[in-house]
């Protein structure tokens, strides 16, 4: 039942993903953040196999920092998808494939654009203006394709995501419960509350 | 439901009179669920060669990257540009070396060859998923709405067709057999290719 | 990781195995390939060896290829015809022609049919029948013309007259209701032509045009497209459509032709002095 959603709009990216981690049939943790800051302009919302989702956050977050470390400069957010599309298709070559759906916003500081990228386990990647991962993805795909805006303001983003996490909420057999909701802008990675 | 059909999408080429023309849809699904409108899988390969490749999506990417590959280390080699043919031969040898685990592609190639005398030959040809070549002289397709595609375009298509007229019939025949097919559609794109220019345009489709 | 060097080791690549078996766990079954759907037959003559093939080439219940061709070049006077997995016929008979070609150069004779009837038989048995070739090998050597077919497995038969594919049986019984031994050259190529058309018009995998290969001691003739019966007729109307029919949202024309503008600098209009 997890759930993750994201979208553009004018300068800006929002990743929102649940915050619930469930084993079975239990709720485990209501305050878990999968969101990773992979560096000052890129977000990533994961998803999938318990586990490796974790383990691979880990493996992409270290890469891309140990990048900007010998480069001094982070990898733009079409190459960090590249990368980390490479990782997850050549992986899924060995016998410890990873399980995991990225969601991947990022603030383009050369190009001044915001990018959001859709990534699933299998290593498809595409550029999209919204997207989301999950269950939700059946009902907020739908909203987003009616209220999305790439010109619309960071309040009226916010409004339009609020719409999807309330939907899912009121439709969804399992109310996902509690988001975390992230912002990439020029200004970098903040964490607002809805 | 096959692995070919997971994420949908459909190539066309046709051949030309000078020219060639080759096109796709713009889905790009996670099964029954649209995921984006603006997929390309459509690659050029140089000035007067296009492969399309329809098929798994995590290979569109790993096929387009390995094709870029093996392109660049033959123009570096060779020093010229690869002719479609010998393309059509390098996309083939690849899909046969994974016969016994193969990439879920099946190639569409759309290009001008050069011929000895300065001029150029359309070419078109298509492989399936383990590489074997299809030298068709009228049109080739693959993709999910390929049974589709072939019915319509065996009845619109005919010989010796303007680069304009051409692409009339390319769009007609993709539009019409994508719209009979639940994973490809969502808009399409179509190049057609000429001695001195391509053509590339983005069609309105249905969006259903 | 897999393209770190711009040569690749020879022979399969089995990289994707585990991810497509991993994919094929979650339900999803494995595509088809093309496959050759096919009539393929030969015969021995007076002067030698005719092999006939049809032409149509299928995918499931679609026909991917309606005039592709089924007789493999090996060498100058051996000829294979193939059945079954289109690639596999294709990329075995590529090989082993390429193969043959170098034994050819390094004995410095020429090859002999049996030698290729091995090398194929021993390189499908290795595979244990996972590399789908069914193949009618023929040709005049030194020894005298020979004919063989060969099974996905590796195993061989050396006959007068045999047919392979899902049209054989149609084929083989135009064989064995008229063929004798001795026959001359003109009747023999009848006789295949009868053959492949029984598996044309009676067997759903076979269909469009008859190819047929004529091999004597002295020369090989490859009559490609032998007989045409089922010649598509022309269209009464055209279907063109009227352009700008297809409403199109956006163009990008890219231009091939490299315009230059020479400016001449510093001495305008001076001639290269060239005595």
């Amino acid at each position: 039942m997890e759930t993750s959603f994201a979208l553009t709009g004018k300068g800006y990216v929002i990743v929102a993903a649940d915050t619930t981690a469930i084993r079975s049939i239990v709720k485990m943790q209501i305050d878990q953040d999968k969101i990773k800051e992979l560096s000052p302009h890129l977000l990533m919302a994961y998803s999938g196999e318990p586990g490796d989702t974790v383990q691979f956050a880990e493996y992409v977050e270290r890469n891309i920092r140990l990048y900007q470390i010998r480069n001094l400069y982070p990898l733009r957010p079409a190459a960090a998808a590249s990368w980390i599309r490479r990782s997850i298709a050549e992986t899924l070559r060995t016998r410890n494939a990873y399980s995991v759906n990225l969601l991947l916003g990022g603030y383009d500081t050369s190009s001044h654009t915001p990018n959001l990228y859709w990534i699933d386990y299998m290593g498809t990647v595409v550029e999209v203006p919204f997207a989301a991962h999950g269950y939700g993805s059946y009902f907020a795909l739908s909203l987003l394709d009616r209220y999305h805006d790439p010109e619309a303001s960071l309040e009226e983003g916010l409004a339009t995501l609020k719409r999807c996490i309330d939907e899912v909420s009121k439709r969804l057999v399992v109310d996902p419960g509690k988001y975390k909701v992230k912002v990439v802008d020029k200004d970098g990675i903040r964490e607002v509350e809805i | 439901m096959s692995i070919m059909e997971y994420n949908g999408g459909s190539v066309i080429a046709m051949v030309g009179k000078d020219c060639v023309a080759i096109a796709s849809d713009l889905r790009l699904g996670s099964q029954a669920l649209g995921i984006s409108s603006n997929f390309q899988r459509i690659f050029p390969v140089t000035d007067r060669v296009y492969v399309g490749l329809p098929g798994l999506a995590t290979d569109v990417t790993t096929l387009r990257e390995r094709f870029r590959y093996r392109v660049n280390m033959y123009t570096i080699k060779e020093e010229r540009e690869i002719e479609p043919e010998t393309f059509a031969h390098l996309v083939s040898s690849t899909l046969y070396q994974h016969r016994f685990g193969p990439y879920f592609i099946e190639p569409v190639m759309a290009g001008l060859s050069k011929t000895p005398s300065g001029g150029f030959k359309p070419f078109i040809a298509a492989t399936d998923l383990i590489g074997c070549l299809n030298f068709a002289k009228d049109f080739v397709v693959a993709g999910t709405a390929s049974a589709k595609l072939f019915g319509v375009a065996e009845g619109l298509w005919e010989p010796d067709l303007e680069a304009e007229d051409l692409f009339e019939t390319i769009s007609q025949t993709l539009l019409n057999a994508v719209d009979r097919d639940a994973y490809s559609g969502w808009g399409a794109i179509v190049h057609v290719i000429t001695k001195d220019k391509i053509i590339t345009r983005t069609l309105k489709g249905r969006m259903d | 990781m897999s393209q770190q060097s711009a040569f690749s080791s020879p022979g399969f690549d089995f990289s994707n195995s585990v991810r497509n078996n991993f994919l094929q766990e979650k339900g999803m079954p494995l595509p088809k390939a093309t496959s050759t759907g096919t009539t393929i037959v030969g015969c021995l003559f007076k002067d030698g060896i005719i092999l006939g093939a049809d032409t149509r080439a299928t995918e499931g219940e679609i026909i991917a290829d309606k005039n592709c061709e089924k007789i493999h070049y090996i060498t100058e006077s051996i000829r294979c015809c193939g059945a079954g997995t289109a690639a596999d016929t294709e990329f075995t008979t590529a090989t082993i022609s390429s193969n043959m070609e170098l034994h050819s150069l390094s004995t410095g004779r020429k090859p002999r049919v049996v030698t290729v009837m091995t090398m194929l038989k021993q390189y499908l048995f290795q595979y244990q029948g996972h590399i789908g070739a069914a193949l009618v090998l023929g040709g005049v050597d030194s020894t005298g013309p020979h004919l063989f077919t060969i099974h996905p497995h590796g195993s061989t038969d050396k006959l007068p007259y045999v047919t392979m594919g899902s049209g054989s049986l149609a084929a083989m019984a135009v064989f064995e209701s008229s063929w004798k031994p001795n026959m001359e050259r003109s009747d023999a190529l009848a006789l295949v032509s009868a053959a492949v058309s029984a598996g044309i018009f009676n067997d759903l995998g076979s269909g469009s045009n008859v190819d047929a290969c004529i091999i004597t001691a002295t020369q090989t003739e490859m009559l490609r497209n032998f007989v045409k019966p089922n010649e598509r007729v022309e269209k009464e109307r055209h279907y063109t459509f009227r352009r700008g029919t297809t409403a199109w949202k956006s163009e990008n024309i890219r231009d091939l032709i490299v315009n230059e503008d020479i400016t001449l600098v510093g001495a305008t209009g001076d001639a290269m002095d060239t005595s």
